[in-house]
């Protein structure tokens, strides 16, 4: 995405995008997928995954049983899939609909994360001091926003409906 | 797509009057029995996903063109909860799976 120039992802005829991301660009986006794939079943990654698996009822805890009981394990599978597609096409110059569908539930689930844990709330971002450890995180967290929204863009000025 | 969540709308409510006085420990069983009081689907509002982000999962998921879709998005955002879309428990189910599958913060209850 240096400097704004070109689109990073360029939609190139009905269903292809080109890719415009550079090498350590594309490098953080799979580090990022790499490291949820291994949290997305670890129970002590548990607090941090509640956006990624959040109740289907807010009062009635045998309906929200029940739901999760259906579809907890396909919940589950459908993120690792949509990350391990993201690994597998981080070097690619270009992808189709559906891996750039892949890429948009897979960072945004990456993205849901990272804001737990770093607390996001509305009245983001906060001040941070120059020494704050969560500053990294912090610029990992904006950067994959700005990922996220050029994909979303790039998707639906091109969605057939 | 979950194929234990669609096609089978008859069985499922069958299957769930037969069994419901027998396993619901809950008083308030006129709940769970009328089948034909609506459900309805909520988006409520959260800080991480992006309102560009909810509106085309919104148009994506239930083909709502993008002004129904956005103004969806800004009632979630303004009040804080939007009811996206109603129907038999079975697709307010699926209605909620697909939601969540896209990372949205979704709830389903009887109207």
């Amino acid at each position: 995405m240096a400097f704004g120039l070109r689109r990073p992802f360029q939609p190139k005829g009905a269903d292809r995008f080109t890719v415009n991301l550079g090498t350590r660009e594309r490098a953080v986006v799979k580090a990022v997928c790499e490291d949820l794939v291994g949290a997305l079943e670890d129970p002590a990654a548990e607090p941090l995954l509640r956006r990624v698996y959040p109740v289907a009822h807010t009062t009635d805890a045998s309906i929200d049983a029940a739901y999760q009981e259906m579809v907890h394990s396909d919940l589950v599978t459908s993120r690792r899939q949509a990350l391990e597609r993201i690994i597998a096409s981080t070097d690619e110059k270009d992808l189709d609909r559906s891996q750039l569908e892949a890429w948009m539930i897979g960072l945004n689930t990456v993205r849901l994360v990272l804001g737990t844990r770093l607390d996001v709330s509305e009245d983001m971002p906060p001040e941070l001091e120059p020494d704050d450890p969560d500053i990294p995180a912090w610029a990992v967290y904006e950067f994959l926003g700005g990922v996220l929204d050029a994909i979303v863009r790039s998707s639906a000025e091109t969605l057939s409906s | 797509m979950n194929s234990r969540l669609v096609g089978t709308p008859a069985g499922r409510t069958t299957t769930r009057l037969a069994d419901a006085p027998v396993e619901v420990r809950d008083p308030d069983i006129d709940e769970t029995l009328d089948v034909d009081r609506p459900w309805i689907v909520l988006v409520w509002n959260d800080p991480i996903n992006l309102m560009s982000y909810v509106t085309f999962v919104l148009q994506k998921v239930f083909g709502y063109s993008h002004e129904k879709a956005e103004a969806m998005m800004l009632e979630v955002h303004n009040n804080g909860r939007s009811v996206v879309s109603n129907g038999t428990r079975e697709k307010a189910e699926l209605d909620v799976f697909r939601l969540h599958e896209h990372g949205l913060w979704a709830t389903m209850q009887q109207d």
